[in-house]
């Protein structure tokens, strides 16, 4: 029984910092119509935010991630200025330019931090005890910051005016224009909250992983299978995807082998796509 | 600034003053500008075919920063000589990301663009990509991991490290001093530095009495958390953990799972790079007892006679001194143990040449290792015998320094026990006429 409350705990952590990663991705895709591959990349460079202020130059742990927060924000910005709004009639060639920068920001962290893993030491070793399984106060603070910023955001969407604008955008953008809505101004809001939600993912976990320039390319790929099982466009989609995806994985590996859990993970995307081709909640058109 | 009044003040006289002045100051101290070595007759180029880069990068930049070392102090002392001509030695590295086109491509620059005598690699999935043109150009080879042996690759050698074979003394170690720890749990990535290194294991606990509690867990190499592997291994309730030869970044993360999910038995695992690290963010006392298989070069026991690394001791300090002593890996020495050999096989031969050093290496059938002399071995298992295999060292971490607790001899584990390391590596499909 302690092996199945573990393992529950253990896709919990999983699921939470799936979920930011994911649901980012979807806002960046479902606004902008921009499958942006260097995602795992802005992952990478909220670890590093935290490798820097934490772990380096001795900065509060929350602090640091609060920075990484809004520094990768401010990438997602530039991003959206210098690659995304000039392609912005032209999707393939967003993508293209996603994989150019993505090459670029690793190409940066190799410069700044050099090739070999980051070390970031552990912000607290306390931990508490649930049903004999052990939640690290490290783990939850991931939990914790995923609930609420995944509060956050779908009370921004539902109970603002910035966040109706998106919705709008992304159901219709020339329409939404039609009404007056800024696209650009969309764009950047789009950008700097899917962007931002990547940097505290991975500003929140670098303690719990080993940081390399690098780590962004298994990221993309777990994030890519959530969203198109959750439905590409679909932010609830994406949430109940990554929750989905995470204790499938986490209990096959468990119970298993981590191999076949890969095996089954994309197996269960396949599933997905041949009964539901637009996923588990997603439109016929991207909304 | 316009271009009249940058003219103004600064005069031609003064500018070329002022950058003679600045040239000969940095040719006097040797610093200021990056070094840029201009082979000629007599300096030898030797390649450096191995990750720079990426994720397995630990096994291959801290050993082409050891090599510079060692060209620095074979280039102070004359270099090498040969022929009755003393020789320069430079290293030219390449990336080959661990990747097998990326080593092919390397391989080609380096014998067809910088004309080196002789490559050095990592090997494992690199290998591959590499093996042709071995095959076609005669151009020696080194690998720091002997299932890449075969007998249609006549020129490569395992002249240093024989991974995993090496991991059969920790256990031995293992069961010797600590015989009421009775079962065990693996796990290793899943890839071709994991898979013989399992049944390596699998074998040397056999021999131990020592009982899986579960079959070896395989993780992608692609994992970012280890929780789930490590409740999986601590499910059985193991007395040892063994950690197989994970990379770095994977020994780091499993070795604080345990520590959090509550571990308290024993951990053995071929390396522990960066191990103070680890301690950072478990504890000394978790990691008290730990076992692996790699010595840092400050210790005592590496000034026996018997050792034929040049210096050790000072080789370490230089390490720490230039890199940081937590930067030091265990391939840090490695490669360079490797340059020793190849001098001395080619002052021997009086030829750099590819195969007049690869017959004068192998030429009595034994070989000056790092710990001592060996013997060129391995038909039974790699098809060939280009490993040069001995003695090796059981390394414990206590009061969180890493300590030689004694050498181990492989051949004589070997001669009890080998039906056992060959019924494991065929079944793991790892003998050397099973692999593609």
């Amino acid at each position: 029984m302690d092996l199945l409350w573990q393992t529950a705990v253990n896709a919990t952590y999983a699921a939470s910092y799936m979920a930011l990663i994911a649901v980012g991705l979807v806002m960046i895709f479902g606004v902008m119509g921009v499958i942006n591959f260097a995602h795992g990349e802005l992952y990478m460079v909220g670890a590093y935010c935290v490798v820097f202020l934490y772990a380096q130059e001795n900065f509060p742990f929350l602090l640091a991630v609060a920075a990484g927060l809004v520094f990768v924000g401010m990438v997602g910005l530039v991003m959206e200025r210098t690659m995304f709004r000039p392609l912005r009639n032209n999707p393939l060639g967003g993508l293209i330019a996603s994989i150019g920068f993505l090459l670029i920001l690793q190409t940066l962290a190799v410069f700044g931090f050099g090739r070999r893993m980051g070390h970031v030491p552990p912000s607290t070793q306390g931990k508490l005890e649930i049903f004999g399984a052990i939640l690290t106060y490290q783990r939850l603070f991931v939990i914790v910051a995923a609930v609420l910023l995944l509060a956050a955001l779908w009370t921004f969407l539902r109970r603002s005016k910035f966040g109706r604008a998106l919705r709008a955008c992304a159901q219709d953008a020339e329409a939404a224009s039609l009404q007056g809505i800024s696209m650009n101004q969309t764009a950047r809001i789009a950008m700097f909250i899917g962007a931002a939600l990547a940097g505290v993912a991975g500003a929140l976990t670098a303690p719990l992983v080993s940081p390399t320039p690098y780590i962004g390319h298994s990221i993309i790929v777990t994030a890519f299978i959530i969203i198109i099982v959750g439905g590409v466009g679909s932010l609830e989609g994406a949430v109940i995807a990554a929750v989905l995806y995470a204790f499938v994985h986490t209990f096959v590996t468990t119970f298993f082998d981590g191999v076949i859990a890969n095996i089954v993970g994309l197996a269960l995307m396949l599933a997905v796509l041949v009964v539901r081709p637009t996923g588990l909640f997603g439109a016929k058109e991207r909304a | 600034m316009s271009r009249k009044s940058l003219h103004r003040k600064i005069s031609r006289r003064k500018f070329l003053g002022t950058s003679a002045a600045a040239g000969a100051a940095l040719a006097a101290t040797g610093t200021g500008l990056p070094r840029v070595s201009f082979a000629d007759s007599h300096t030898i180029k030797i390649g450096f075919l191995a990750p720079l880069t990426g994720p397995v990068a630990a096994w291959g930049k801290p050993g082409l920063d050891g090599c510079l070392i060692w060209a620095d102090w074979v280039n102070a002392k004359g270099g090498v000589s040969i022929g009755g001509q003393s020789y320069n030695i430079e290293f030219v590295g390449y990336d080959n990301e661990y990747d097998a086109a990326k080593a092919r491509t390397g391989a080609t620059k380096l014998i067809k663009e910088d004309g080196v005598k002789f490559i050095m690699m990592l090997g494992g999935d690199t290998w591959p990509g590499v093996q042709t043109i071995a095959e076609r150009e005669g151009m020696l080879f080194s690998t720091l991991l002997p299932s890449d042996l075969s007998p249609d690759s006549t020129t490569l050698l395992a002249p240093c490290e024989v991974h995993p074979i090496y991991n059969v003394t920790g256990v031995e170690w293992l069961a010797e001093n600590k015989p009421e720890l009775k079962t065990a749990a693996m796990c290793a990535q899943d890839d071709s530095l994991g898979k013989p290194s399992v049944a390596t294991y699998l074998a040397a606990f056999e021999a131990a009495g020592i009982e899986m509690v579960d079959a070896p867990l395989f993780f992608d190499p692609a994992t970012t958390d280890f929780a789930p592997v490590m409740t999986k291994l601590m499910a059985g309730n193991p007395d040892i953990l063994c950690l197989d030869t994970c990379y770095a970044d994977y020994v780091h993360p499993l070795c604080e799972q345990a520590f959090q999910q509550g571990y308290q038995g024993q951990i053995i695992s071929c390396t522990a790079d960066f191990y103070q690290k680890i301690i950072e963010k478990t504890s000394e006392e978790f990691m008290e007892g730990f076992i692996f298989q790699f010595p840092d070069f400050d210790d005592p026991a590496l000034n026996s006679e018997d050792v034929n690394f040049v210096n050790p001791n000072e080789f370490y300090v230089e390490y720490a001194n230039r890199y940081g002593a937590s930067e030091w890996s265990a391939v840090s020495w490695e490669y360079a143990s490797i340059m020793d050999l190849w001098a001395d096989a080619a002052a021997n031969a009086g030829s750099a040449e590819p195969a007049a050093v690869l017959e004068a290496m192998k030429a009595d059938g034994t070989g000056k290792h790092a710990f001592g002399t060996a013997d060129w071995w391995g038909t039974e298992l790699f098809g060939i015998d280009n490993a040069l295999v001995g003695n090796w060292p059981v390394v414990v971490i206590e009061g969180g320094k890493a300590r030689i607790k004694g050498f181990k001899s492989i051949p004589a584990w070997w001669n009890q026990h080998k039906d056992l390391m060959i019924k494991h590596m065929t079944d793991l499909g790892q003998m050397w006429n099973q692999r593609g």
